[in-house]
Order: structure tokens, then sequence, then C-alpha cells
């Protein structure tokens, strides 16, 4: 028994203000909802530019409430008028001076599911996220979704198994991946490290990343946005690596039943010898 | 059983990086190539033990009859002895194969003759158990002979690579500093190899093939599976080469069941690769191997020279989704490719796009069946208007069509629209999408264009404006027909007053025959001219 769903990505370059970027947005998510999409997650902090390449606090501004900011309100009225469920990655202001990097989950009649804050930040030239963001303390939510149980993953999270494992086990049946990666940096790791963790945890991951080179740095971000499936295999083409382009497939998330009935990794796995992975 | 060691085995497909060491690749003979020389076959060889290792390759020969020869090998080679020092202990023998093994020889030759006289059964078993080849020679004969013959093929061969190595450098070279397209680099390559030749973007789509049609076309039917299975290094002869630089990867090159030994392939492989990585550098502006593909196919398909359904593995090959969907073929006139291809990335749609002769560039959407494809089409064709700041921009489509086989006629039909108004896009106001329906007379004038009874027709209709040698007439009946008889517009366009334009009309309406003022008369001129302009571009 096949279970199709269609399934939105979206990325693209930075515009130069915020409202203007936000309706770069709105427009992809009625040009997806035109085709049917049934799902889309934007690229990560979707509505600002890459300002961790610099370390200016003038940037804290760009931080809203969520749900109550007036951003993820928008995008609910969206959703419920298009019928699609939203994953809005931004920038979060709990209270003045607690900031993280989250994602919002919109479901496809508007109503707000809740949040991932992305738990590993890195602080590395170009990618100075620590003066920004807090870890993320919200745990491995798994969001169950008009089309499926939906998880969220952030940028650098994806370099660490734990989290991928965390969410599979919480049984997440997609998971995105919202991120702002540059050329040199990561680039051979981009179609690595996803696939691998979707062969690993038998789901399917939408992986996005930005376009083009923005004012405050160098970081030439190359996009090639992606879905892949839980035998690692790309749903449909890469996207563009200059680009912006929405991409939209259909995943079929029966597969994930048939994947799993033959590589039993879930069976196999012994998690009676992992403790020192928890150590401290 | 061991098996000889990694460096020299015959897996199909090692990654390709630059610093890979040549040893791994060397060219060698096999142990069964040297026992079939003629010099060999003289000495009656017969294989007594490892009979089914006779593939490994053989990378020297050596002549030694110490007992601890192991010590001096270091791997690969063909150890030739006649055991004088071993006659009379079967523990030495045993333990001399067993120093063979671990050294990694290749084989070991034992000419019969004073020491043994028949092959001695403590070595045959030794060698049988741990899998080495074990050869006798029933008729003596100087080891020197063997050994000078298998180093000098040794030697030709390791020359005759080096020597392929560097005409097909050469070849690839000059090709690309006089600026050969991608294909011609390929097809000299496919000369080289003798079998396909298949370059891929890293989503294993096709960009390139050469090579002869049907064995690419083989090749292309199952590509799905074939392009996973090559990764896989599941199938022997399929070579495959990573293109890539600066760091990045972004394709790879695969030599589709290369026909000689896996060393020479690897070889043809690795200097296509970096000829091709080098090209794709060197190639700025030209258009990307992406492009080319598609417009390769799409000009074949509206060409019909091949039957479409030929071109199914290619265009799926290609990356476009061809099971139960519905094509929507486009053309878009005075369009270059580039935003049209950026538009459809910003909406999502899946589709070919790529410049046709005569300034229209076609573009081929599949669409999943439930998606509504007139809709679709009308948003396509907003946003490109928005996106290109250019209103008038005008996408001719042709209806839908589910099957495959009919999406030629499609694309012929598009472009027939696009043609039909081509020159009156503006003139005409029209909307973003137009069809068959839109272009009304115009369009099926075009349409039947070429078809004699048309032709004749509007020259016996024009016959005498034709033959005479004054275009002005010709223009002025164009202008007044244009304007609906609009004798006042008429005068004003071509810039002459009103009783000059009068006996204009007369001498046209002598020279015809015909009475413009009837209506009848009047439309029959019109069609004709509306053919005879159809037929001149």
């Amino acid at each position: 028994m096949s279970r199709v769903i269609r399934a939105a990505l979206f990325q693209t370059a930075w515009t130069g203000d915020k409202e203007s970027m936000i309706q770069v947005h709105e427009q992809a998510a009625r040009d997806a909802a035109a085709q049917g999409a049934q799902v889309l997650c934007f690229q990560e902090l979707f509505y600002g530019p890459y300002f961790c390449q610099v370390q200016d606090k003038a940037f804290y501004e760009y931080a809203e409430r969520i749900p109550d900011g007036p951003t993820v309100r928008r995008f609910q009225s969206l959703a419920r008028e298009l019928g699609i469920v939203l994953v809005l990655p931004m920038y979060e202001e709990e209270q003045p001076g607690v900031l993280y990097n989250t994602a919002a989950v919109i479901d496809a009649d508007g109503s707000y599911l809740g949040k991932y804050r992305k738990t590993h930040i890195p602080q590395v030239r170009g990618f100075w996220e620590k003066f920004y963001f807090r870890p993320g303390n919200s745990g491995w939510p798994v969001f169950d979704t008009a089309v499926g149980r939906i998880g969220v993953y952030i940028c650098y999270d994806r370099h660490f198994p734990e989290g991928w494992r965390a969410l599979g086990l919480a049984g997440a049946e997609i998971v995105f991946n919202p991120s702002a990666t540059s050329r040199g940096l990561s680039r051979y790791l981009w179609q690595l490290e996803q696939p691998a963790a979707a062969a690993a945890n038998e789901y399917f991951v939408g992986a996005i990343n930005r376009v083009g080179v923005e004012d405050l740095g160098d970081n030439d971000f190359y996009g090639t946005t992606y879905f892949v499936d839980p035998e690692a295999q790309f749903v449909g083409e890469v996207a563009s690596d200059k680009e912006a382009e929405l991409v939209v497939r259909d995943l079929d998330l029966a597969k994930l039943r048939e994947v799993r009935d033959r590589w039993q990794f879930y069976r196999d796995r012994a998690p009676g010898a992992y403790g020192p992975l928890t150590a401290p | 059983m061991t098996t000889i060691p990694e460096s020299r085995s015959t897996a199909s497909t090692v990654s390709f990086t630059s610093s890979a060491s040549f040893a791994s690749s060397e060219p060698a003979l096999s142990v069964r190539q040297v026992l079939t020389l003629e010099r060999v076959l003289a000495g009656e060889p017969e294989v007594v033990a490892g009979a089914g290792q006779l593939d490994r390759p053989v990378r020297w020969v050596h002549v030694a009859e110490a007992a601890d020869v192991g010590v001096m090998l270091t791997g690969g080679e063909m150890v030739l002895t006649t055991g004088v020092l071993l006659a009379g202990d079967e523990a030495k023998q045993a333990e001399y194969i067993q120093s063979l093994h671990r050294a990694e020889a290749a084989a070991v030759v034992l000419g019969l003759g004073r020491a043994f006289p028949a092959p001695p059964e403590a070595m045959r078993r030794a060698a049988e158990r741990c899998g080495l080849p074990m050869i006798v020679l029933h008729r003596p004969f100087p080891f020197a002979e063997l050994t000078e013959e298998v180093q000098s093929r040794l030697v030709r061969r390791k020359f005759a690579a080096v020597s392929l190595s560097e005409t097909v450098r050469t070849a690839l070279t000059a090709l690309i500093t006089a600026g050969a397209p991608l294909h011609r680099l390929l097809d000299e390559i496919a000369q080289h190899s003798g079998c396909p030749v298949v370059v891929t973007n890293l989503a294993h789509r096709v960009l390139a093939t050469a090579g002869e049609r049907p064995a690419v076309d083989d090749v292309l039917r199952d590509w799905e599976r074939v392009a996973r299975q090559a990764g896989a290094g599941a199938e022997d002869g399929w070579i495959h080469a990573e293109l890539g630089g600066r760091g990045e990867r972004w394709g790879g090159l695969l030599l589709c069941g290369y026909r000689g030994d896996t060393a020479t392939g690897r070889l043809l492989a690795d200097r296509a690769a970096e000829a091709l990585v080098l090209h794709r550098m060197l190639g700025g502006a030209a258009p990307t191997w992406e492009e080319q593909s598609a417009q390769s196919l799409l000009t074949d398909l509206v060409s019909g020279v091949v039957p479409a359904r030929q071109l199914l593995p290619r265009a799926r090959a290609a990356g476009l989704p061809v099971n139960r969907r519905t094509f929507v073929p486009l053309v878009v006139p005075g369009a270059d490719p580039a935003p049209l291809g950026r538009v459809l990335r910003l909406l999502g749609l899946p589709g070919l796009v790529a410049e046709l002769a005569g300034d229209a560039t076609a573009v081929l959407l599949s669409l999943p069946r439930d998606q509504h494809a007139a809709q679709l089409t009308a948003h396509f064709a907003a946003r490109l208007r928005t996106e290109t700041g250019a209103p008038a921009t005008v996408v001719a489509a042709a209806d839908p069509r589910t099957a495959w086989d009919d999406v030629p006629a499609g694309l012929r039909e598009a472009r027939h629209v696009a043609d039909a108004v081509a020159d009156s896009a503006t003139a005409l106001d029209l909307p973003a999408v137009v069809r068959l329906k839109d272009v009304h007379l115009r369009g099926l004038v075009r349409l039947l264009r070429d078809d004699p009874h048309v032709q004749s027709f509007a020259e016996r209709e024009l016959d005498g404006l034709l033959c005479d040698a004054d275009p002005e007439l010709l223009g002025v009946l164009r202008t007044y027909l244009a304007t609906g008889r609009n004798k006042s517009r008429t005068a004003q366009l071509h810039h002459v007053s009103r009783p000059a334009l009068y006996r204009r009309l007369e001498a046209i309406q002598g020279r015809l025959g015909v009475d413009l003022d009837d209506f009848e008369q009047a439309a029959s001129v019109h069609i004709a001219l509306l053919a005879h302009d159809a037929q001149q571009r």
C-alpha cells in the first residue's frame, strides 16, 4: 500500500530586507500549493540574511516570539488558506536576552504544533552562532501533522548522529534539515551526511540550503536542496547550486515500512551498550 | 581460501583520484595468459593446483632455487624452480609453498626433471590448500627463455599503457584547445574504449553519452538500476571515474561494459575524466552540459527523425519524470533558455528547457497526472512576465499530452502557435498563454503553409503582384487588409496622401483582377497573403 505525500522545500537568496524576504516565501508557499504540495519547509533563519557571518548585536532585532510573533501569525493564516503544513526556521526570542535558532511547525489548518530549538551551536569563522543563540532545550520533538510525523534538525545539528536517531525513535517519518552552509566548508559532506542519516534511521530527509553570497561576508551558499529516501537515494533531482528553487517531490511514506522490514536497524540496535555515549 | 592482495584486485569501480598510484592499475599478464605463450606451451605445462586462481596478474617472473624464497618476493611474482633444494623433504616442500603464499606470489612453476620426475604430492596439496596456482612443466626447457619472453611482454604492456595514455591525452587536449564541444570529446573517448561512455551529474542524471547508438540505448533503458549498480561495482567492465575539481565533486564518467583489461579501462577513464574536468573549467559562459543535453533531446523530439519511443530512455536518464505524467509542450518565442529555466526552478515545475532554431525556446513540462496542466501553464506564463520584466512575453502552448509518443506532435503544435504569433504578439495584445485556437485563421494558414494546394492557391491569387517587381504594392495591400480595409489608417502608415493610396489600390485591384470592396474577394486575397507570408519564413 503506497502512501504518497507531496512535499516541498524552498531555497532562495537574501533579498536585502525582511519584508520582501517574507513575501518571496509567501509566494513560494502559493507556488507549492498550486502544485498540490501538502508540506513545505523553508531554509534556516528564513526571513533574514545569514547574519552569523559577523558578530553584531544589531541582528538580535531579527528575533521574534514563537508562536506569538507577527511572522508565525502571518504564516498560520497562509497555512490555513492554502491547506499546507509549514515548517518555519527562524530566530526566536523567548525573552530579552534569551534567543534560540528555532523552527516552528504549523499544521495544514493553521494551528501551531510546536517548535524545535537547534541543539548544537557552532562557533567557527563565518558561522559565529554562539554569539546569537543559546543551545536548544526542546529535546527531540516529533510533530503529528496532517501529512505525517515530522521532525526538524537544524543545520549544524546534522553532523551529530544522536539527534537523527532520537527523532527516528520518536517516530519521525520525514526530518527536515534547514541549513545555511557554504562552499568550501562542507560541500562534499552535504550529499553524504543526510543520505547516511536517512539510511541509518530509515526515514525521509529534506535538506535545504540557501543560495548566493550576501553582503555580510564571503560565504557562498550553495543551495543543492534535496529530498532523500530511506534507502539514501535522492528523490528526483538535487536543486541548483546558485539559484532560487522550489523543490516539489512525491514521497511514498510506505517506503519506511518496506525498508525497515528489510533492514532491521531499530530491532538490532543495542542501547544497553551505548551508556558511554551519554556519560558527561 | 585466500585472495590476492586488494591492490591488485580487479574491482571494476575504483574512485578516480589524481594521486591514485599507477602501480595499482599497472597492466599485467595473468597466470593463464602466461601459460598460453608459445614458448611456455613447448614445456607442456600442467596446472596441478589452484586452477581457480589462474586470472591472478603476474607482475614479474622470478627464478629462485632458494628454500626461503618467500623473503625475496614482494608479491605478484611467478616463481620458477626445479625444486632441487626441496627434494626428499616433504615438510620443507609444504613450507616452501606456504612461504610463497605468505609473500603473495602469483604462482609457482616447477620444472620436472632430476629433482622431481613427477609432481610432488606434498607440494601439490599445500598449494591447493592455500589456493596458489602450481604448474608443472613436463618437458625441461631453459627458464631464461621464459623469463625473457614474459619480462619483455610485461615491459611492452607497460610501455603500451604509457603510450595509450599519452595518445589519449594528446588527442583530448587538442580537442579542448580547439574549443570542441563535449560530445566531440566523448566520441574520442568512446572510440578508444569501444564501449558506451556516459557522463552524469551527482544525481546520476545523464548529461551526455557517446558510443554506438544501440549499445548506448541498452545502457540507458534501465539507467536507474545500472547507475546504482555501477556505483556499487557490481558488474564487470563498468569503470567509473569521478569528475570534480577545486575540492568539489560534480559528476561522474562511466565506461559501460569495457571489454579490455581493467587496468587499461581505468587508465582511459582517468584520462577522460581529467579532460572533462579541464573542458568544464575552461567552458566559461558556454551552455552547461545540462543545457546541451536538454537541447539535443528536445531538438531530436521536435525533428521527428528519431521515433519518440526511442528517445524515452534518454529523457528518463536526463532526469525528466516520464511515468504516469502529463506532458505540456510549450514554446516561447524570442526568449532565452536561462530565465525560463530560472522560473521553472522557482516554481518547482519539472521540465526540460532548450533553445530551438529560429529564436524560440522550447519547454517540456512533465506534471503528475493529478495536477491541473492549464492552471500551472498559466501560472508559469504569468510568473515569466513578472520575473523577466517583459510584459509582452507570450507562451505558446500545445494541448497536454498523456502519451509520450504524442509529445513530438505537441512540440510541433506549440512551435506553430509560437510561429503564428511571433510577429504579432505586441500588436494583438495577446494573453500570456496562447493556443492553437487563439491564433485563428493565421494559425490555420501557418499549419497548412507547406501544403501544395495552399501554396498554389496563394500563387494564383497573388500572381499579378508577385510577378511584378514592385514590393511596395504588396506592402500596401498587407496593411490595407490588416487594418480591416481602413484607407485613412493605411495612408497614414505608408506616409502617402489619400489620393496616392487610391491610385495604388486601383493598381493592385487591376493587377490582381479583384474588387477589394467585395468581402469574399478581399478575404480570399487576405488568406492568400497570409499563406504567402507564412511560406516566406
